[in-house]
């Protein structure tokens, strides 16, 4: 009963960020990329061969060359294949940020630092791993 | 007797790789992972003592701090092989005839005009390139004009790409039935290419950052831009790159050295995927 | 059909935007054009023009087209000088992160000229001011960066702003900014992503 692993990619102009989300996340089994701004996000998703499309998107709003909005809204044209949930994920926990973000076609977001547990709730609700979502209910403060 | 024989050679740590593996990632794109330890270590110890920084500290500081950024510059020309010669990277011209002339002439009618452009063609290898692959794989040759304009910012090497001699070396990508089909050994490392091809190219002198130099150039429809960009500093590349944009029409393409990414240059483009490689569009609404 | 050559530029589309004057009116007013292709020259043209940097900081506010911006952008960098660093200062606190990044990569561009207004950014009321500062500080070619840096884990409050300092220290942090690092540690005892990153600052830090 060997399912493939779900794969996430964290995008994120900071390295440290992107080590300690893809930790978080690489710690709960999941496969993980990165990328640095939206333009090598969407590289990163045009890379991926058919049979293997990301399962989830954790985006940064703020970014250089493409941020988060505009990588989100990039994506959301893409053909089927590419579209899964986006968590967003960023320092500004203002309404107008939060709106916006739905607004561009993000479905779920956290403010920064995410505590562990929460991403990994949020990210297991989102792709849909009752596992590892009901693990992360019982220990976090989400 | 001298202090330095007693000196013990530099050695990079995995902290210092990985802080320089970081920078230079952020800087250009290119992730150095511990395969590549060798590589760079080497090089790291060749550019710290031929800046006499004497350790690594010191020279990464300089690298990070000096204002005028010129060590960057030399560290990424180290970090990457620039070679040139025939059918250099030629996913990007199975790309160029198998997707990307198709989706331009869909809009154009037959007997259209198209225009490619090399820069920098540097001695030739690349627009001759793709001319033996416009006559030889792509059947829209017979529908379509086609002009081929490779620029250079060296007189040299457009005079060299003109006189269209090359080196065994150069040519040893090339099907055997196109090096018998399009040049003549004319010495014993030496192969003439067919006066016919030179012919078909327009070769002009033009500097990216010079906007006197490019605005000449207009109605572009695909841009090879190899290779280049990353050696320029932050400002030229960003003025490069939007020069570029500027000559090409909308819908038009570019295509980039494979270290290459549009994520550290412009936002102005937008990222496609062919089968075979994956390039830069301007926006057909542009 | 076939390879061709073309010297006469024969079949190109006119370009009448060479026809329009490019002297320093002529280029400002062409900045509102309707054409996009228009706005974009002219913002390229006024490079030439020293003068021009407070009209192309605040065209910057109001030009809704990204490829005009990024000339925009280009120019002043290519400009530099106060005025332009005055309006890339007011550009940060701007809601829209394409603004905010573009005013950050032409500052990184100023060194001497954004010094001095450092202390004064990472003093500001507003918490993302004080990030986008701490992350020009991470593309800054200025010797003072580490400095400014171990100064924002000592006093800085906001978790994020700090989170921002370690990760540029990670890249230019030296053996004295150990102290530093100790301090935030207790200070943020309860945030895991400070723990995080400041152990993280440490592995590169060499301590021979």
């Amino acid at each position: 009963m060997n399912e493939p692993k779900h794969r996430i990619l964290v995008v994120d102009d900071a390295a440290t960020v992107r080590l300690y989300h893809r930790k978080i996340l690489g710690d709960a089994g999941w496969h993980t990329a990165e990328a640095t701004n939206g333009i090598e996000a969407l590289e990163q998703v045009h890379a991926q061969p058919d049979a293997q499309p990301f399962d989830l998107y954790v985006v940064d709003i703020n970014m250089p060359r493409m941020d988060g909005y505009a990588f989100v809204r990039a994506l959301r044209r893409l053909d089927g294949r590419h579209q899964a949930p986006v968590l967003m994920v960023s320092t500004e926990a203002r309404s107008p940020d939060v709106g916006q973000a739905f607004e561009a076609g993000a479905n779920a977001y956290l403010v920064k630092p995410a505590r562990p547990e929460a991403m990994r709730l949020t990210a297991a609700l989102l792709l849909g791993d009752r596992a590892v979502a009901l693990q992360a209910a019982q220990r976090g403060q989400a | 007797m001298k202090a330095n024989l007693l000196a013990s050679p530099l050695v990079i740590s995995d902290a210092d790789f990985q802080k320089f593996a970081e920078y230079f990632h952020r800087k250009t794109g290119i992730h150095f992972d511990d395969s590549k330890r060798y590589f760079v270590d080497k090089r790291l110890v060749e550019r710290i003592e031929a800046s006499g920084a004497g350790s690594f500290r010191a020279w990464f500081a300089g690298l990070r701090f000096d204002a005028a950024g010129t060590e960057l510059q030399r560290v990424v020309n180290t970090m990457t092989v620039n070679e040139t010669y025939f059918f250099r990277e030629a996913y990007q011209f199975d790309c160029l005839v198998n997707n990307l002339l198709d989706e331009v002439v869909a809009c154009k009618p037959p007997g259209s005009r198209l225009r490619i452009w090399s820069i920098p063609s540097s001695t030739g290898e690349e627009p001759y390139s793709i001319a033996i692959y416009l006559l030889e794989r792509w059947p829209g040759i017979d529908r379509y004009d086609v002009e081929i304009l490779s620029s250079d910012i060296d007189t040299q090497v457009l005079q060299a790409a003109q006189r269209g001699v090359y080196s065994q070396r150069s040519v040893a990508q090339l099907p055997q039935a196109y090096l018998r089909k399009y040049f003549t050994q004319t010495g014993a490392d030496e192969f003439r290419i067919s006066p016919d091809l030179v012919s078909a190219v327009d070769f002009s002198r033009v500097n990216l950052s010079e906007a006197a130099d490019t605005r000449r150039f207009r109605d572009i429809d695909v841009i090879f831009c190899r290779n280049l960009l990353i050696y320029f500093d932050d400002v030229s590349r960003r003025v490069a790159a939007e020069a570029l944009y500027d000559t090409l029409n909308p819908g038009g393409f570019i295509c980039l050295g494979h270290s290459e990414s549009m994520s550290r240059m412009s936002s102005l483009f937008t990222v496609r995927r062919f089968r075979d490689a994956m390039v830069y569009q301007k926006p057909l609404d542009a | 059909m076939g390879l061709k050559k073309n010297a006469e530029g024969a079949g190109l589309h006119e370009v009448a935007v060479r026809e329009y004057p490019r002297d320093l009116p002529g280029l400002l007013a062409q900045l509102a054009d309707d054409d996009v292709a228009v706005r974009r020259w002219a913002a390229r043209d006024l490079g030439e023009h020293p003068s021009a940097a407070p009209a192309v900081c605040a065209r910057l506010v109001e030009e809704p087209d990204a490829s005009v911006r990024a000339v925009l952008f280009s120019t002043a960098a290519r400009l530099g000088g106060t005025a332009v660093v005055q309006g890339m200062i007011g550009l940060l606190r701007s809601e829209e992160p394409a603004l905010r990044n573009g005013a950050i990569e032409v500052m990184a561009g100023l060194p001497t000229l954004v010094a001095p207004c450092i202390d004064a950014l990472l003093q500001d009321a507003d918490d993302d001011v004080r990030i986008f500062t701490v992350n020009l500080l991470g593309d800054l070619r200025h010797p003072q960066v580490p400095q400014w840096l171990k100064q924002v884990l000592w006093t800085e409050p906001q978790v994020n702003v700090v989170g921002a300092a370690l990760e540029v220290l990670a890249e230019v942090g030296g053996a004295d900014t150990l102290p530093a690092l100790q301090a935030v540690r207790a200070r943020f005892a309860d945030d895991p992503y400070i723990g995080f990153s400041a152990d993280l600052v440490a592995e590169r830090i060499e301590t021979a």
